[in-house]
């Protein structure tokens, strides 16, 4: 008790250092915070993208072989499939089949490279709410009325339609109205082409957008001309995406049990296996298979893998700042309080009460400024949050995964931070509060004033 | 085992100074018993202040024997001296040493709150008491550098008595006072030994502060050269102001 009211007077008494480390605390912490929270964003961000555009929390995709060589993304008796799916996850919310295609989009001015979501628009309206309709300034050069919305997802439910992000529509030069070809290779190796009118244009949603487009089931069907209950794959939502793996597990028990062909689990989206693994499988016929959105989004992990790492780099950087101006304060200290802790000394403090002086000093000092910091650092998040300011910067919305400044700050992660900065103020004063402790009583009857 | 309350054997104490090591003291037997009020003299670099740290704990001889309690200075560990030092010695020093950023009780109660003997209510009671004895039971909220230095010396002794310690060492007690302000502080030191039986024993060479002592022991080069019970200022006074002039 009196190590603390030592201590905490200690920091009162000495304003100016207490402010200079205190400030220097308060930012690092609240920058650790706000990168976290963006980190925190990108992730939403990457959950949101990839559960609306390309995948559900759990998929039953599906390979097909005719000869060991080749592959093919479909599955067959999407109607029993998406039965077993619901006896064998009673908390799924939500349970639909997606066509899946790869072929280009063209128009009188451009081309682009683009998957195919063959959907029922009415069966993925809750899926789809995150898609927003594009002002006309998004995608069209001068365009005369920039903040023109035209256009509805509804009108997917109209065959020959299509709906595009609007980095595609800027790639094709066409508005909400205008007709565009598209064009796929059949299973048998044919190409084969369909028209289509574009019904909407929506928001990009980052990476994800770039090779992504909806158009109606039955679309698909006639481009890749498929048989009846054949699909591209079941996409199941839960709950609670965090048991997205255990209920992975879940289902590929019920269908081993239910005689199902599966190949072995491997975290990397259905494409990647369809053009890397698959076809140097030594198998024919089909077989399944069951992934998680984070399998199917692994690829863009590695940008919320690279933004830590950036973030912990910057936050290493200061924090070392942080230690040599702690550590070069304490010492000074130390040395000012030569004699007072020589006092404390001689009238019966032991070493380890003056070590722990310095040190809950330290912690102390740490515990404010860090906590202001973190607690500043999340309100601050909010705000940039809900000011949805928009990132005109193609690479950075890319990077992002919007094209909105999107932070999250979570709970755990100011916590964290604000533990880190108080470790790090601790640890910083650790050396000066050894040396502190190592001062002996004599001392107290030699200095004079 | 001897009834002193310190007792110094043979007590030698050697400095190193670069490559030699300087003899600070030179086979130093001395003891004291309950309520002496007890003075060293010496000039500066005489070795007072080395046998205060010898005797009050804070500094081991290099050769010969500090018993405290009957127990061998020597022989105990930092921890056994610091506790030793906690539940036996109150210290008053030259230049208060009072911790800048607790108020005035809370700097005498903080020997208290070492010791862990006492419970809240306690330990204000005995304070405040304390306080009241010393004249400065309207000052227990002020922080030191809102006192003068008679003031801060009288929080000291508060502090150094406030354990009800068997021995009191003060080093100069005096030296930063006026002349008026560090009477009035002996005076006070007096009358506490006088009627606690607490035992003092402090450092100077002001010889108008050796003439309030029962015993003035005399230290020069390291040695003992007078030992004086009920001393009165001697010849050897003026010689020690002279030195004290020039120290």
């Amino acid at each position: 008790m009196i190590t603390l009211r030592i201590a905490l007077n200690n920091l009162l008494a000495s304003r100016r250092r207490t402010i200079f480390l205190g400030a220097a605390l308060f930012l690092v912490t609240m920058f650790f915070v706000m990168m976290l929270a963006l980190t925190g964003g990108v992730l939403d961000n990457l959950i949101r993208a990839s559960t609306s555009i390309s995948s559900g929390h759990l998929n039953i995709g599906g390979y097909y072989k005719s000869t060991p060589s080749d592959s093919q993304t479909i599955i067959l008796n999407t109607s029993q499939l998406k039965q077993e799916a619901k006896e064998a996850l009673p908390d799924a919310v939500r349970i639909v089949d997606r066509l899946r295609g790869w072929g280009k989009i063209i128009s009188d001015q451009g081309t682009v490279q683009t998957g195919l979501n063959g959907i029922a628009i009415d069966e993925e309206r809750e899926a789809l709410a995150l898609l927003e309709l594009a002002p006309a300034k998004e995608y069209l050069e001068n365009a005369p009325d920039p903040e023109r919305i035209k256009g509805s997802l509804d009108e997917l439910k109209k065959p020959g339609t299509i709906v595009i992000f609007a980095s595609a529509a800027k790639r094709l030069k066409v508005d909400v109205g205008d007709a565009v070809t598209l064009r796929t290779e059949t299973l048998k190796g044919q190409s084969n082409t369909a028209e289509a009118t574009v019904a909407a244009v929506v928001r990009d949603l980052g990476l994800l957008s770039s090779w992504a487009s909806f158009v109606p089931k039955q679309t698909v069907v006639e481009l890749y001309q498929l048989k009846p209950d054949v699909s591209g794959a079941v996409q199941i939502w839960l709950k609670d995406i965090d048991r997205s793996e255990e209920a992975m597990n879940e289902l590929r028990a019920h269908l081993d049990k239910k005689g199902y062909a599966q190949i072995e689990h491997d975290g990397q989206p259905f494409f990647i296996k369809l053009l890397q693994t698959v076809p140097n499988e030594d198998w024919t016929g089909a077989k399944l298979d069951v992934t998680t959105w984070e399998d199917e989004a692994s690829f863009l992990t590695q940008i919320i893998t690279g933004l830590r790492a950036v973030s912990f780099f910057l936050v290493l950087l200061l924090a070392v700042v942080i230690v040599i101006g702690i550590t070069n304060t304490m010492t000074i200290a130390v040395r000012e309080r030569t004699r007072e802790i020589g006092t404390l000394r001689a009238i019966g403090m032991q070493r380890w009460r003056v070590l722990a002086l310095f040190m809950i000093e330290a912690t102390l000092l740490g515990i404010f400024a860090a906590g202001a910091g973190g607690v500043v650092g999340a309100l601050a998040s909010l705000l940039l949050d809900a000011a949805g300011i928009q990132l005109d910067i193609d690479a950075i919305r890319v990077v992002l995964l919007s094209d909105k400044l999107h932070l999250v700050p979570r709970l755990v992660d100011v916590v964290a931070a604000v533990l880190t900065l108080t470790a790090v103020s601790a640890l910083a004063a650790f050396l000066p509060s050894l040396r502190a402790a190592r001062i002996t009583p004599v001392t107290a009857m030699q200095s004079a004033e | 085992m001897s009834g002193h309350i310190v007792e110094l054997r043979g007590v030698i104490k050697d400095y190193p100074l670069g490559k030699v090591s300087v003899r600070a003291l030179h086979g130093i037997d001395l003891s004291f018993d309950r309520g002496e009020f007890a003075s060293i003299a010496g000039p500066s670099g005489s070795g007072k202040t080395t046998l205060l740290n010898l005797i009050g704990c804070v500094d081991v001889p290099s050769e010969g024997t500090v018993l405290m309690n009957g127990r061998s200075t020597g022989e105990l560990s930092d921890r056994e001296l610091t506790e030793l030092r906690l539940f036996n010695l109150g210290f008053i020093f030259q230049s208060f040493n009072l911790v800048p950023v607790l108020t005035v009780a809370q700097n005498v109660e903080l020997p208290l709150l070492l010791q862990h003997k006492m419970t809240g209510s306690e330990r204000h009671a005995q304070v405040v008491a304390m306080l009241e004895r010393v004249g400065l039971g309207k000052y227990v909220n002020h922080r030191p550098t809102e006192l003068s230095g008679g003031q801060r010396q009288r929080v000291a002794i508060a502090r150094a008595l406030v354990t009800k310690p068997k021995l009191v060492l003060a080093d100069e007690p005096t030296a930063n006072l006026d002349s008026v302000t560090g009477n009035s502080i002996l005076q006070l030191m007096r009358e506490l030994n006088q009627t606690e039986g607490t035992t003092f024993l402090f450092s100077t060479h002001d010889a108008a502060v050796m003439k309030l002592a029962s015993r003035v022991i005399r230290v020069h080069d390291g040695r003992i050269v007078d030992d004086g019970h009920g001393a009165r200022p001697s010849a050897d006074t003026n010689a020690d102001r002279a030195a004290a002039a020039h120290a």
